[in-house]
């Protein structure tokens, strides 16, 4: 099964500056093994479950994923070694240039996929700018919040306006793609920084509120559209698009059926043949896999198509090492990123400055946005969104920015003394 | 650990609110993995796991001789599917045309029409995937069009059960057809009658089955099959003869464009081992288009329609009476009379056709008279006249395999009215079908011994090796054979010239039977303008070989339709045929005839 390959590409990557630079720094020694131990794990996992998501069809795309890995790891290494402060200085600059890739997806440059527009070509590969941009509004927040104290709302206002502002204009241009999943980063993570920065509490029963209501508000639009579907016998899947149409709540018909698929499958798809078919495959899937699973490549969810193909090998790919680990490799899986999590969460405690608090804040729960929302959908816990799971889908901007996050969170620890 | 930038609080909180969704996540993984595994297993192998039914090819039925009357053939349904359908094939489609004989004009444009309306929600486009253009292709052809090489055009192979011989022996032979089955999805093809449902756990052969896997798309996979083959169903011989029987039904036809009748049933068996050669009726049907025809022209009339015989009957109060010994052969009946005291009442005597004076017995039978008969029947009393009815097989079923037999009525004695014993000798009061009234002259004919009706002989294998073979089966002795032998003289000569069955004679060759003319039933009283004329007899008398039963239903005719003058004809006609067909030799005269010797032993 799985093995821990000192040879891989990705550990030699992580280790050799050190070996070449010795003992150049004050600091250089002290690294956080715990996170690159766990990141490694997960990644090495991911190929294999890339492989077998996939053998069926024999593609190569387990070994462009190692690819991405390496490429990854080199990123996650310069990031570390780079004290995260010359991202306080520089965090506009940062900031502009994931919004310009952002903005690129306009120019021809932009590839239309499915009717979105999340990519940008360029011959070689194509990436998603949309990671760059959870980067760059991570830490421009950061940046903005550690540079003043946060007090009360009122006399803070220009503050939280302009973090307000920082995080919408990302949001406007994802939700334009349209990619509601990345979308759903964005807010958890502004909040939590907020929250660390105390903002008051009022400010999050507000925040609450608001969000109950915009639950209410989708949850009766969901309402109506059943209904609508009813009264004009429409089938849910090959009539997308009727009602989106005549709606003001901004959902698209397809997410309006995954959100039906989630919440009243027997209603939408009694037969579990269309809008529900991923949600219930998904959730066959992970229970066939039973105490330890069908052995990797074993599965028969993934390998016959009955998680589709198009995305057992990103989206679903918990599915398919659930099935094929079981429950002892669903609770390895999960435990790897509690402890990159809880870690996270360590780190901000032991940084020395508010911005080094901010960012390992701030990617811890992009992180747990992401694995949480991934695996609750995976396993019938939320909805189906589009969102990765860290390290394990496959997806080069993807892997990268994780990577990169996770590289953040190495270089304030690394870097934390310097402040004292 | 120093927390400077966060509240205390603030940090426990944030730590449990990972906590939290972590233990979530992980309680429903453990859920799933674990409480739900076996089920979800279930669910996902269900999906995967197709049941395809390899139907088993149904057996032929075939007559005494080895003609086939229901076949089994393999056809296929030729079909296109426009997905994968190349245009550079358009120019083979005038040739396949040409072999399927459908118009080229309908092929280019089932090959072209790739989509359709949804059934469910019209308004849905549907991709189509195959599409069918011609039915019931057989194997030749079917490769023929397979060399072609159109991609995209291929059939499905099916079975259709096929009755060569057309409405010959329909009733007999049956029928199978798609009934509604509240167990099951779809309409499913079972046996609907005849020997098609009474042999059909040997026809029906076993079917396979092959469990396969499919994908998500619903696709096939090759290498997740496991099947079992079928087995094929088991022949069924009968004992029907096709010879006899379209003899049979061509005399049918005869009497059908001489008297429209609304019915005819025939009857042909041997004797002594109660195998039926024919049996016909009209109206009939075609097996083959049994949904076309009236539900009525489905009926076997034969065994499941009942008439009062009439004077056809009155052998079984004759041989009564003289096999309980109660009456010496030159015994008189005055049958002028016209009331009679019985048991203390007087009874109003049925009136004769033509008004007879003193008979013997054997006038009595051989000249049909309604009041010879009942006195007979007086003589016996009721229960020794009603225990020889049953003896003799009415108000019982004969035991015809098939089914949806009648078994007739004959009142217990009890609810007979005072009338009951004057009209029941002369076939009233009592209803029986003609498959009954001819085992009941079959019991005269066989030495006294009431027989079992046979329709199957054999049950073969696939390479015709007989696995199961019906023996004859005799049901009771009713007459002494002594009884049985004057009766058949009597009846003889009731069909010798003379007799009221002269149209029955076959010169040398003994013909011996009884005439019965019914009147039907027609608002509660007997009509004299509606008849059945039936006629039951056997040929040689010395030597049965044959016995055949006609009973015809309303035939239309100036003046009373005569068992003697309708039916009795159509037995000399088939009997003639038959006669050549079996080779059967004419009798010398004999010089001690049962009479003779019964009298001797007096």
């Amino acid at each position: 099964m799985l093995t821990f390959r000192p040879k891989s590409p990705a550990f030699r990557q992580l280790h050799a500056p050190e070996n070449a630079n010795g003992k150049s720094g004050r600091d250089e020694t002290r690294v956080d093994w715990i996170g690159p131990i766990c990141i490694l794990l997960l990644s090495v996992m991911g190929v294999f479950f890339i492989y077998s998501a996939q053998a069926f069809m024999g593609s190569d795309y387990w070994t462009r994923q190692i690819l991405w890995i390496v490429v990854g790891s080199v990123a996650y290494f310069i990031i570390a070694r780079i004290d995260y402060k010359i991202f306080f200085e520089n965090a506009q600059w940062v900031y502009l240039a994931s919004l310009f890739l952002l903005l690129l997806l306009w120019t021809p440059l932009g590839e239309v996929r499915f009717d979105a527009r999340r990519w940008i070509d360029l011959v070689f590969f194509s990436f998603q700018p949309s990671e760059g941009a959870k980067i760059g509004t991570l830490v421009l927040a950061a940046t903005v919040l550690a540079r003043s104290e946060l007090s009360s709302i009122r006399e803070s206002f220009a503050l939280l306006l302009k973090v307000f502002i920082i995080v919408l204009i990302p949001i406007l241009l994802i939700f334009w793609q349209p990619d509601l999943g990345s979308v759903l980063i964005f807010p958890p993570m502004i909040f939590s920084l907020l929250y660390v920065s105390k903002l008051s509490e009022r400010f999050f029963l507000v925040v609450f509120a608001a969000f109950a209501l915009g639950v209410g508000v989708v949850g009766s639009d969901i309402y109506r559209y059943h209904v609508f579907l009813q009264e004009h016998n429409l089938s849910a899947y090959d009539h997308r698009g009727a009602y989106e149409a005549q709606s003001w709540v901004p959902l698209r018909d397809y997410q309006r059926n995954r959100i039906l698929a989630f919440v009243a499958p027997e209603i939408i798809d009694p037969k579990g043949i269309s809008v529900s078919w991923n949600y219930r495959q998904s959730v066959q899937a992970v229970g066939t896999g039973g105490w330890s699973g069908k052995g990797w490549t074993m599965g028969t969810q993934a390998k016959l198509g009955y998680l589709p193909r198009s995305v057992a090998h990103n989206d679903f790919i918990f599915s398919v090492l659930a099935e094929e680990l079981g429950f002892i490799g669903g609770v390895l899986v999960i435990g790897l990123f509690g402890v990159i999590l809880g870690n996270g969460l360590r780190i901000a405690g032991l940084a020395r400055d508010r911005f080094g608090m901010l960012l390992a804040v701030g990617v811890t729960v992009v992180f747990l946005v992401h694995i949480f929302i991934n695996i609750g959908m995976t396993i019938g816990l939320m909805p189906i969104t589009g969102l990765p799971l860290p390290f394990l889908s496959y997806g080069g901007s993807f892997i990268l920015s994780c990577f990169i996050l996770q590289g953040l969170v190495q270089s304030v620890y690394r870097h934390r003394r310097e402040f004292s | 650990m120093s927390k400077v930038f966060i509240a205390d609080w603030r940090y426990l909180l944030l730590v449990s609110g990972l906590l939290f969704g972590f233990s979530l996540v992980l309680g429903r993984v453990a859920y799933l993995h674990v409480w739900k595994a076996e089920e979800l297993a279930g669910i996902a192998e269900q999906n995967r796991k197709s049941i395809q039914v390899l139907a088993a090819r149904r057996g032929n039925i075939l007559d005494s001789r080895g003609n086939i009357l229901a076949a089994t053939r393999p056809l296929i349904e030729v079909g296109i599917d426009p997905k994968v359908f190349r245009e550079e094939d358009a120019k083979k489609l005038p040739e396949l045309a040409r072999l399927l004989n459908v118009p080229e004009e309908t092929l280019r444009e089932k090959a072209r029409r790739r989509t359709r309306r949804g059934t469910a929600h019209p308004q849905d486009i549907r991709l189509v995937r195959w599409v069918k253009i011609a039915d019931a292709i057989d194997d030749a052809t079917y490769r023929a069009v397979r060399d072609l090489g159109i991609r995209g055009v291929y059939g499905n192979r099916y079975y259709e059960r096929n009755y060569p011989a057309g409405d010959l022996a329909a009733h007999v032979v049956g029928y199978i057809g798609y009934i509604d089955d509240p167990s099951e999805a779809e309409p499913v093809l079972r046996p609907l009658l005849g020997v098609e449902r009474f042999m059909d756990f040997y026809l029906r052969g076993q079917d396979g089955w092959r469990e396969m896997e499919r994908d998500g798309r619903r696709r096939e996979l090759a290498q997740y099959r496991r099947e079992l083959r079928p087995t094929d169903g088991l022949n069924v011989e009968l004992t029907l003869d096709m010879v006899v029987q379209s003899i049979v039904e061509t005399e049918i036809e005869r009497l059908v464009a001489e008297y429209s009748p609304q019915g005819i049933s025939v009857i042909v068996s041997d004797p002594h081992d109660g195998r039926v050669r024919a049996l016909a009726n009209y109206p009939s049907f075609d097996p083959n288009r049994f949904h076309r025809s009236e539900v009525s022209h489905l009926r076997n009339r034969a065994v499941g329609d009942i008439f009062e015989p009439g004077s056809t009957f009155k052998i079984v109060p004759a041989a009564a009476a003289l096999n309980e010994g109660i009456v010496a052969l030159d015994d008189q009946f005055d049958c002028s009379v016209d009331a009679v005291e019985y048991r203390g009442r007087t009874i109003r005597m049925p009136r004769d056709v033509t008004p007879n004076g003193r008979l013997d017995f054997r006038e009595v039978v051989i000249k049909s008279s309604n009041r010879g008969a009942a006195l007979l029947g007086m003589r016996l009393g009721e229960s020794r006249l009603h225990d020889y009815s049953r003896a003799f097989g009415f108000g019982s079923r004969t035991g015809w395999g098939p089914g949806a037999e009648s078994p007739g009525i004959l009142p217990p004695v009890r609810e007979w009215d005072g009338l009951t014993i004057s009209r029941m000798p002369m076939g009233h009061a009592i209803s029986a079908t003609p498959l009954q009234l001819h085992q009941a002259m079959g019991v005269v004919s066989n030495g006294g011994v009431l027989m079992e009706p046979l329709i199957v002989n054999r049950v073969l294998d696939h390479e015709s090796s007989p696995l199961l073979e019906f023996a004859p089966r005799a049901i009771r002795r009713v007459l002494r054979d002594d009884t049985a032998a004057v009766m058949t003289e009597i009846l003889n000569a009731a069909a010798s010239p003379g007799g009221t069955a002269s149209l029955a004679y076959i010169p040398g060759y003994e013909v011996a039977g009884k005439t019965g003319t019914t009147q039907k039933i027609v608002d509660g009283r007997y009509s004299n303008d509606y008849h059945i004329a039936s006629f039951s007899g056997f040929f040689p008398a010395s030597k049965p070989r044959l016995a055949i039963t006609v009973v015809v239903d309303e035939p239309e005719i100036p003046g009373t339709a005569y068992g003697g003058r309708v039916a009795a004809p159509a037995f000399r006609n088939i009997a003639e045929q038959l006669i050549q067909y079996f080779s059967i030799p004419p009798t010398a005269s004999r010089e001690e005839t049962p009479i003779a010797l019964w009298e001797s032993n007096r």
